[in-house]
């Protein structure tokens, strides 16, 4: 076995283990914290697909960002090692019935189909690529999306804003 | 067409862009006893938007911005639809959100996701108009902050609404691996010219009308949508129940005349792209969505939930009416959705009016109303038989036209079961006439109604009255909007 592979293995292992502990655990902060080991197994599987800037991107983005976030919302929880407070979870026989559904369902359209071979040739930054579609094919979109944010920001200062205060 | 020649077909959506930063800028100027002045100030930006819109119909069919977005008829159609739904909606908001700047801002950033999803040609467009309506519009499910229920109807329509985008955009994930275009005609020459298997597109499909079904509150994805009727702010329900239906409804159109069928030159003729029996779904669906609707709403005790189950049962006979795939069908959906626009505000007015003075939202809350105030219970039953879809009111030509596309198509069966569900609706909205009228309540003061109220309860009920006798204009309208753009 290559050192490639291994190195895949034990990404893709880390990824789905960390994934199981979020969703297992009955302690929220322990689902927290698994929940960083798996989006780094994300950002490590995209650097085997060649995509670079998104890696970085979701480090910056998920790791960085939102899941901070969710450890502040989790840290500032009371009674959050209070044993009454553990995390619901719903009958394992139609989680797993459902869970199979998808996987039987992914696995079938998976193996159906034959999708786009890997290509032989060598790795090469996305980043300066990225940046140029965006200011040219996908120059519509990146519009939008700055419009979608403004709106959001006014929305989200709105129902965060505390009380008006009454002279 | 690149980037920079597009701009010159894209003036309304850049005028109302321009006109919402405009907002903002005006807001933070104004006193706050001024402030009711950018309601004026969006409703002024509105009205232009449309005067642009209409203007564009000069415009031949065409792709803008390298394929992300299509100008032709049907997308000018569902702009102006838009575009005139929240342009009444801010005087249907006027009264109880006179110094709430922010909202009118919203407002317009809605309209402007919705005249996006009416013209989008791209998968990545879908997403971001769809996103765009959505994100604002859980913002203003919750606008009232002291009502908990309102915060409720926020926090499940975001999480209906993130979960169902998200499995909408892994169906997109599968139509880009099996053809590597996201453009929705170079996806529709792909899916044409090489043969993939059913099956993938099939579960692909599914996906796909998840995330659009959730959109236009197809069963099974209508969970959310009585609970945010219900806790949202009468003028914010309101403004759901049409606009950003009417966009989905654009968005399933295009979807189904670029990824789900290709449309013969003349646009009379759909050809299915893959064996998926997509048309079969979507009759089904279409099926559940009215039985489901109209069963449940026999049940509600509250008129907003009520009008929220009807709202399904809406969206049910127009789903019906497009699962048979003709261009009359196309046709019909658009001439119900202006009908539906007048008639379900004028109720959702009348609701909104009516409950600070009768105390509550239940619908015993009605009794006796009709010697109360006249004129207003009048218009209520006038809007609840046209919703039935009873003559000579406005609903009886737009349900006309649905079965008739669907009879024509030889969807017999599909029609009996529409036509039952219309019967089953009857109940219900009868019963709110006939606590109107028929019962008389405790209290038989007059309710008293500003001119105001009445002006745009007129605006509302002239509309269902005439175009229940004269309709041509807006059928006409319909068919000359009836020109897509084909790749």
């Amino acid at each position: 076995m290559e050192i490639n592979e291994m190195l895949f293995l034990a990404i893709a292992l880390t990824t789905v283990l960390s994934a199981l502990i979020v969703a297992l655990s009955k302690k929220i902060i322990y689902s927290a914290f698994a929940l960083l080991l798996t989006l780094i197994g994300f950002a490590g599987l995209f650097i085997y697909l060649s995509a670079d800037f998104l890696s970085m991107a979701q480090i910056m983005i998920y790791v960085g960002g939102i899941l901070i976030l969710i450890l502040f919302g989790v840290l500032m929880t009371q009674r959050i090692y209070d044993p009454s407070q553990i995390t619901a979870h719903n009958s394992i026989w139609v989680s797993l019935a459902g869970g199979i559904a998808m996987a039987a369902i992914t696995g079938a359209v998976v193996w159906l189909n034959p999708w786009g071979k890997t290509l032989a040739k060598d790795f090469e930054y996305s980043t300066s690529r990225i940046g140029s579609e965006l200011l040219t094919k996908y120059l519509l979109p990146f519009e939008v999306i700055s419009v979608l944010l403004l709106a959001v920001l006014i929305g989200a200062v709105y129902l965060g804003r505390s009380r008006e205060v009454h002279k | 067409m690149n980037n920079l020649e597009s701009l010159q077909f894209f003036i309304p959506e850049l005028f109302l862009t321009a006109g919402l930063l405009v907002t903002i800028i005006v807001e933070l100027l104004l006193k706050k006893e001024q402030k009711v002045f950018t309601a004026y100030l969006a409703a002024t930006v509105l009205l232009i938007t449309i005067f642009f819109l209409i203007r564009q119909y000069a415009i031949e069919p065409a792709a803008l911005f390298g394929g992300m977005v299509v100008i032709d008829p049907m997308a000018v159609f569902f702009k102006i639809l838009t575009a005139v739904s929240t342009l009444i909606i801010v005087f249907f908001s006027i009264p109880s959100f006179r110094v709430k700047a922010e909202y009118y801002v919203l407002l317009l950033a809605t309209t402007l996701g919705m005249m996006l999803m009416a013209q989008v040609n791209d998968l990545l467009m879908i997403i971001l108009a769809m996103e765009l309506v959505g994100l604002v519009s859980y913002v203003l499910a919750g606008y009232r902050r002291s009502d908990p229920k309102s915060g409720e109807a926020s926090l499940k329509y975001i999480l209906f609404g993130a979960a169902s985008t998200g499995i909408m955009a892994f169906g997109f994930s599968y139509i880009y691996g099996l053809t590597g275009q996201t453009n929705l005609f170079e996806i529709q020459q792909a899916l044409q010219s090489t043969q993939h298997n059913p099956v993938i597109l099939f579960v692909a499909f599914v996906l796909i009308i998840a995330g659009l079904g959730y959109k236009i509150a197809m069963v099974p994805f209508h969970f959310w949508l009585p609970d945010v009727y219900e806790g949202a702010p009468t003028p914010v329900t309101a403004f759901f129940s049409v606009g950003p239906k009417a966009a989905g409804m654009a968005v399933l159109i295009r979807f189904i005349i670029s990824i789900v069928a290709g449309v013969s030159a003349d646009g009379q003729t759909f050809t299915a792209n893959a064996p998926i029996h997509a048309q079969e779904l979507l009759a089904v669906l279409a099926v559940l969505t009215m039985t489901l609707g109209n069963l449940s709403a026999l049940q509600q005790k509250n008129i907003k939930r009520m009008m929220a189950y009807s709202s399904i049962a809406h969206a049910g006979y127009m789903l019906m009416a497009l699962a048979v795939f003709t261009s009359q069908s196309v046709e019909a959906v658009m001439f119900y959705l202006v009908v539906y626009m007048f008639m379900n505000f004028g109720a959702f007015w009348v609701i909104h009016r009516m409950t600070p003075h009768l105390g509550s939202e239940e619908i015993t809350a009605y009794t006796g109303l009709g010697y109360r105030a006249p004129l207003v219970a009048v218009a209520m039953g006038v809007f609840m038989f046209s919703l039935t879809g009873l003559p000579p009111l406005a609903g009886f030509i737009g349900k006309f036209y649905l079965f008739a596309a669907v009879i024509k198509a030889e969807w017999y069966i599909l029609a009996v079961l529409g036509v039952l569900n219309s019967v089953v609706s009857l109940y219900y909205y009868a019963y709110v006439t006939k606590v109107m009228f028929l019962n008389r309540g405790d209290d038989e003061s007059a309710v008293s109604i500003s001119s105001y109220d009445t002006a745009l309860l007129l605006v509302f009920l002239i509309p269902t009255l005439v175009l229940g006798v004269y309709w041509v204009p807006v059928i006409s309208w319909a068919t000359q909007s009836l020109h897509f753009f084909l790749g």
